[in-house]
């Protein structure tokens, strides 16, 4: 591929992928403030579903959908909403997932350790928190145990040396194996089977279902990198654990995300799309690229809607997949 | 090689096309269903199209007759004598027909009657429905001397009864009930008990009888009296019924419209996408498509290559297209700014962007075609955003930046938003909500649109969480009984407005009450100007009904009661000398 | 190797039932007017409905067992940190004793049980996923083939690059695009029509296999057009990558011809990131049953999902959702059994 990138014309590949992709977000971001001739969400009920129109007086560039709503504003706004929700779900996806997978990477099941006092007081913020049968009592019980283990640690040896290993990797893999158990459309389907979300829902739900992926090649990234001599050296100079983590492999071991990020946003707006399609989650008068594409069926004739949106929403997936690429 | 796929694709290509002109020569007429009837028991009858499909299977006391509009005898010999008992009670006397027999040749009795009334409320069967909707008949009197003669008592002296009461299956008490065990017990007795399961072992016997012969997804097994029996069912792909060859209708003369059953089989094709639908219908794959959207129909009438093949109906139905308000909401209370936000939908266009300018726009619930009891001199409502502004104003209503307030009020403000319910999946509602929401906006009322679920719907509705509902109402011709919608008694089951003045109440009951046509035009004249002027609701249009059918079908009779054709009654005009009905 | 493999059966079934278990404690949780689903008109709000009782719906609440606890604890309030036992008289242990007995429920529409509905779905979507899998995977290994070229060829010549764009996009369009393209390119009237939109299976010589294959062409096509292009494209980078490894030299100086190279050299070596996409190419083919199915009118599970999701009709849901994650185990065990078919490294090690 890289042979072929050498031709002159096909140069040009990534920056177009930018360029385009540079477009769609400042379109997005910008939508509420563009001159635009007719507003979102308003229906022009005297020419639904029409193709586009520029001789005539009522222009609509790119022609009106199922509800007479113009698609060229349509188009604007549902490129906001690509930009507003599936592009900060990939980053939160890939923050969690980096997370995640990193620390369960470097740390596997056995290397981080809780002190006894640090356990106690988990012990008791979850007790008080899920209520369980004490309720308050025990909780005072067992922040006053973890007091008097915080006092006895540098006192009493057998005290300061017993700490409880976080099962990190066992936790990481069991999440991810759960959340991987079934394909993310039909998980979101059935979680969808019950009340209407709103966008901070969709939003959570759309980084609850992204971000294994990342996750996983960050602690493969992450297996390999503690293995390396700077690691080791750091140890040797003296930094703490969390600081080597934080500050030195980390950052090593997010590396492939460069590549793969471009991939798991264009995973999310198809799933988004899909589920538009599907008519799931959103309410008719947010616009957005599925809605549009959903009204194919009911319209098959509306040629206009294809070309726009689906050509939209496929410039926008091929333009994430060069950027990958070139990011390799 | 080559050769056997070839010869193996010509099979499979020449096979799929024999099968076209199979289903004209053997009267068979295939409609289009959007979902499975799921359910084919007459007890529960989840939805129209198990409705339909029990029309075919049995027989009741009254049908509709879809060409008059009014019901006729079926199994009754003639229209029931009504008897005034009272002043809360009627009496209406049947007469079974002689000629109505079970398909094993023992006669249809008044005995078959009586055990259907109380198997519909016999405790323990999936019966909730029928119970709920037949608990105003309380006794049922027979009579010893003449086997098909009896008496209903019905609580209530409404006149819709002669008319009302006739409507359900009967079922032959042999089947399930051989020994006669319910006999021993009387319909008010049965209806007293509460729905859950009895201890009594004779009920419980019965009860899993019915549940072992599972009538659901088995009719056969508590077949009915009418023409046709169903031979095959897959769910959520089709169902076929064939004609009885020896039905006990066939020699009634003159035949009555309503026991008629030319086809001599009834294919129903589940098929939920319209597309497809259409696309199945253009290639005669599908004989009736009922129920078409305005695009669907207007498509298939432009396109060139099959128009000539297809009939297409376009009829008023008594299908009202409605938005309520929340009378119950502090911003709502005020019939003036209930009248302000009517004016903001635009009924006109509306009319023009769901149903292409077909349908009837309408002043008040009652249809505009029925000259008698329309009230012409009510105003059609419009869209007027100025007066919208006036109203709000004259209401007390005042702009600021932030939106609208009260002018005085006592305690902090509560400004003027809607948060505006419809179901989900109806993309007429969503145009109308976003219509409304646009026509808001511009004036500073924020709307919040909120599709749901149709099976949250009603109790979100029942619960009052909502300011505005946009749904389609129901109505019949020919009863005016407004109880379910506007009274206070019906508050909040039905009627989800919570509307309801002591001037209505009267009004509702009385129009209920009354037989005389002079006496009902006046109090109905007078409710249409009252609910103009409170308006809870608004009333928008009637929505046309439409239907494309293979053009050498005839005799549909399509019409605006549900479900729109009547199917018993198609005839294939294969000589196609008579030309298709008036569009 | 074994043991190894019977861990990651135990932790997929565990993950199965775990997910189902959190489906269907959610489901219930949030299980609103399921009663009024079944009792309203289900079309639009009839004025002539007589008003259902609070005892209709207590009775039909008790019918379909609603009417218990959900699990095994609840919480009493909100505010007193009181959890109270239910023993065994809750829902969710009914559904797992069911389970364990082999009985899925019964659905909330129309009361019948789940397992005799899910087995007729099955009966039209196996031979829809199957011919798809199988389908699909000859053509990735086709087309992984072609697109790597040979040991000698340049890496990307015009007319591969031109394969490998189209694959990448195909890749990135949503399956309900596919769909209705197809559908709209093969069965409308006004392009070519060829593909019958739905044919009547009711025939008295019982299915005709001609009819029914004909109308299973396109939902395969659209399901092989979806999964081709993440079988196809890891299948042509790493028989790429082998194609650079010095045995390929080797052989290549031995006079080994390309094709055979190709074929009997690299693929065995290239073929487990092949198996590694395979593991998920079943759950993606029931992910991509869900929009074809609805798109061809097929009554199978996908459509069955769908339906019921919109319905509210949990049970079914969750029962699907088992499903689900069944097939990604089998998937799982078929694609640690042909790793073990392929590499004989593994398959000595055992």
């Amino acid at each position: 591929m890289s042979r072929l990138l050498r031709r002159p014309h096909l140069k040009a590949l990534p920056l177009l992928a930018v360029g385009w992709l540079v477009a769609v977000s400042t379109a997005g971001l910008l939508a509420p403030w563009l001159p635009l001739p007719f507003a979102a969400g308003v229906p022009d009920l005297l020419h639904v579903a029409e193709p586009p129109s520029w001789a005539a007086a009522p222009q609509h560039w790119l022609g009106t959908d199922l509800f007479g709503r113009d698609v060229l504003t349509e188009l604007l706004f549902g490129a906001r909403q690509v930009v507003l929700l599936s592009l900060p779900a990939t980053v939160l996806a890939a923050l969690i997932g980096a997370l995640a997978g990193g620390s369960a990477g470097f740390w596997g099941n056995r290397g981080c350790r809780l002190p006894l006092a640090a356990g106690l007081v988990l012990l008791a913020a979850i007790w008080w928190l899920i209520a369980l049968p004490g309720g308050g009592q025990v909780a005072c019980l067992l922040l006053a145990a973890a007091a008097l283990a915080w006092w006895a640690a540098p006192r009493l040896l057998w005290v300061g040396r017993s700490a409880w290993p976080l099962p990190l990797d066992s936790l990481f893999q069991a999440a991810v194996t759960l959340l991987g158990a079934v394909p993310r459309l039909v998980l979101v389907l059935a979680l969808a089977a019950g009340p209407p979300l709103s966008t901070g829902q969709l939003l959570l739900l759309l980084v609850a279902v992204a971000w294994p992926e990342p996750a996983r090649q960050v602690r493969a990234q992450m297996l390999q990198v503690r293995t390396l001599p700077f690691v080791e050296a750091a140890r040797a100079a003296g930094l703490t654990t969390g600081r080597i983590w934080f500050r030195h492999a980390l950052p090593h071991a997010c590396r492939p995300l460069r590549a793969t990020v471009p991939l798991s946003l264009a995973g999310l707006i198809g799933l988004e799309t899909t589920l538009a399609f599907l008519g799931v989650g959103r309410p008719p008068d947010v616009s957005s690229w599925g809605q549009l594409l959903s009204m194919l069926r009911q319209e098959p004739g509306a040629w206009w809607l294809l070309v726009s949106a689906g050509g939209a929403l496929l410039f926008t997936l091929l333009a994430l997949q060069q950027l990958a690429r070139s990011n390799r | 090689m080559k050769y056997v796929w070839i010869c193996l694709l010509l099979a499979i290509g020449s096979s799929a096309c024999s099968q076209l002109d199979k289903h004209q020569k053997h009267k068979i007429v295939r409609i289009r269903w959007v979902r499975d009837p799921e359910n084919l028991s007459p007890l529960v009858q989840p939805n129209q199209n198990a409705v339909d499909a029990l029309n075919l299977l049995h027989c009741s006391l009254l049908q509709l007759d879809v060409a008059t509009g009014t019901h006729v005898p079926a199994l009754a010999d003639s229209l029931p004598s009504v008897h005034l008992v009272g002043d809360s009670l009627t009496e209406l006397s049947y007469q079974l027909r002689r000629a109505a027999t079970w398909d094993n040749g023992r006669p249809v009795l008044a005995t078959d009657v009586a055990f259907t009334l109380k198997l519909y409320q016999c405790p323990g069967l999936p019966n909730e429905r029928a119970r709920a909707q037949l608990s105003f008949i309380r006794a049922i009197k027979l009579d010893t001397a003449a086997p098909r003669r009896f008496t209903l008592v019905c609580r209530g002296q409404a006149p819709d009864f002669r008319l009302e009461t006739g409507d359900f299956p009967v079922l032959p008490e042999t089947t399930l009930d051989a020994k006669h065990t319910l006999r021993r017990y009387s319909l008010a007795q049965l209806a007293n008990l509460p729905g859950l399961p009895s201890r009594d072992t004779a009920l419980s016997a019965l009860v899993s009888r019915y549940q072992h012969a599972d009538p659901s997804h088995h009719p056969e097994r508590l077949p009915g009296c009418g023409a046709y029996r169903l031979r095959a069912w897959e769910i959520d792909r089709f169902l076929t019924f064939v004609r009885k060859p020896h039905w006990w209708a066939d020699t009634l003369r003159p035949t009555p419209f309503v026991l008629q059953a030319r086809p001599r089989q009834l294919t129903y094709l589940i098929i939920p996408d319209e597309t497809s639908a259409a696309l199945a219908l253009r290639r005669h794959e599908l004989d009736v498509l009922p129920q078409l959207t305005a695009r669907a129909f207007k498509h298939l009438r432009e396109d060139d290559s099959t128009k000539q093949e297809l009939s297409f109906y376009s009829l008023a139905s008594y299908e009202l297209l409605m938005a309520g308000f929340n009378t119950r909401q502090p911003i709502l209370r005020d019939s003036l700014t209930r009248q302000a936000l009517a004016r903001l939908f635009d009924p006109a266009k509306l009319l023009q962007a769901t149903q292409l300018g077909q349908g009837l726009r309408t002043a008040s619930l009652v249809h505009p075609g029925n000259r008698r009891y329309y009230n012409d001199s009510l105003a059609l409502p419009i869209y007027d955003p100025r007066q919208t502004v006036s109203l709000l104003k004259q209401a007390g209503w005042q702009r600021q930046a932030t939106g609208w307030v009260p002018a005085k009020s006592k305690h902090t403000p509560q400004p003027l938003k809607i948060r505006m319910r419809y179901r989900a999946d109806d993309a007429v509602f969503a145009t109308v909500g976003l219509q409304f929401k646009s026509a808001a906006t511009a004036l500073g009322i924020p709307v919040e649109l909120l599709p749901t679920e149709a099976s949250s719907l009603t109790t979100a509705l029942q619960e009052g969480d909502f300011d505005i509902y946009v749904r389609k109402l129901s109505s019949t011709p020919f009863a005016f009984d407004f109880t379910m919608l506007l009274h206070s008694r019906a508050i909040p089951k039905s009627n989800f407005t919570k509307f309801s003045t002591r001037t209505t109440d009267r009004l509702i009951d009385a129009i209920a009450a009354t037989g005389a046509p002079a006496q009902k035009r006046k109090l109905l004249r007078r409710f249409q100007t009252i609910i103009q002027q409170q308006t809870p609701l608004v009333p928008l249009f009637f929505l046309p009904y439409r239907l494309a059918t293979a053009r050498e079908l005839q005799h549909l009779y399509p019409s605006g009661y549900k479900p729109g054709y009547y199917a018993a009654a198609a005839t294939w005009n294969i000589a196609g000398s008579i030309p298709a009905a008036a569009q | 190797m074994r043991r190894w493999l019977l861990l990651q059966l135990g932790r997929a079934g565990l993950a199965a039932w775990a997910t189902a278990s959190l489906v269907f404690i959610l489901s219930r949780l949030l299980a609103v007017g399921t009663e009024d689903a079944m009792l309203s008109s289900g079309n639009d709000l009839q004025v002539r409905t007589a008003s259902t009782s609070a005892v209709a719906r207590q009775a039909l609440r008790q019918r379909l067992g609603l009417d218990e606890p959900v699990f095994y604890v609840t919480r009493i309030s909100r505010n007193s940190a009181s959890w109270r036992w239910h023993g065994t008289h809750n829902q969710y242990h009914h559904w797992l004793a069911g389970l364990l007995h082999g009985q899925l429920g019964w659905s909330y529409r129309d009361g019948q049980p789940i397992g005799p509905k899910l087995r007729t779905a099955l009966v039209y979507t196996l031979p829809l996923a199957g011919l798809a899998a199988v389908a699909a995977t000859l053509v990735a290994l086709a087309l992984g083939l072609v697109l790597a070229g040979g040991p000698l060829a340049a890496s990307l010549t015009s007319g591969r690059a031109a394969l490998h764009l189209v694959l990448s996009s195909l890749q990135g369009i949503p399956v309900f695009m596919l769909a209705l393209g197809l559908l709209f390119l093969f069965a409308n009237p006004d392009a070519l029509d060829l593909l019958p939109a739905y044919s009547l299976a009711d025939n008295p010589d019982g299915l005709l296999l001609g009819a029914y294959l004909l109308q299973l062409i396109m939902p395969v096509l659209t399901l092989v057009l979806a999964v081709l292009p993440e079988l196809a494209l890891p299948l042509a980078a790493a028989l790429r990558h082998e194609l650079r490894a010095d045995y390929v030299t080797t052989a290549r100086a031995k006079g080994v011809p390309a094709a055979s190279l190709l074929r009997r050299h690299a693929l065995p070596n290239a073929l487990p990131p092949l198996l590694t996409s395979f593991a998920s190419l079943l759950p993606s083919l029931l992910a991509g049953t869900v929009v074809v199915e609805s798109v061809f009118s097929l009554p199978g599970v996908g459509r069955l999902l769908a339906e019921a999701a919109a319905a509210h009709d949990y049970p079914v849901v969750v029962a699907g959702v088992l499903v689900t994650a069944g097939v990604r185990l089998l998937g799982l065990a078929l694609a640690d059994a042909l790793y073990a078919l392929a590499d004989p490294r593994i398959r000595l090690a055992l």
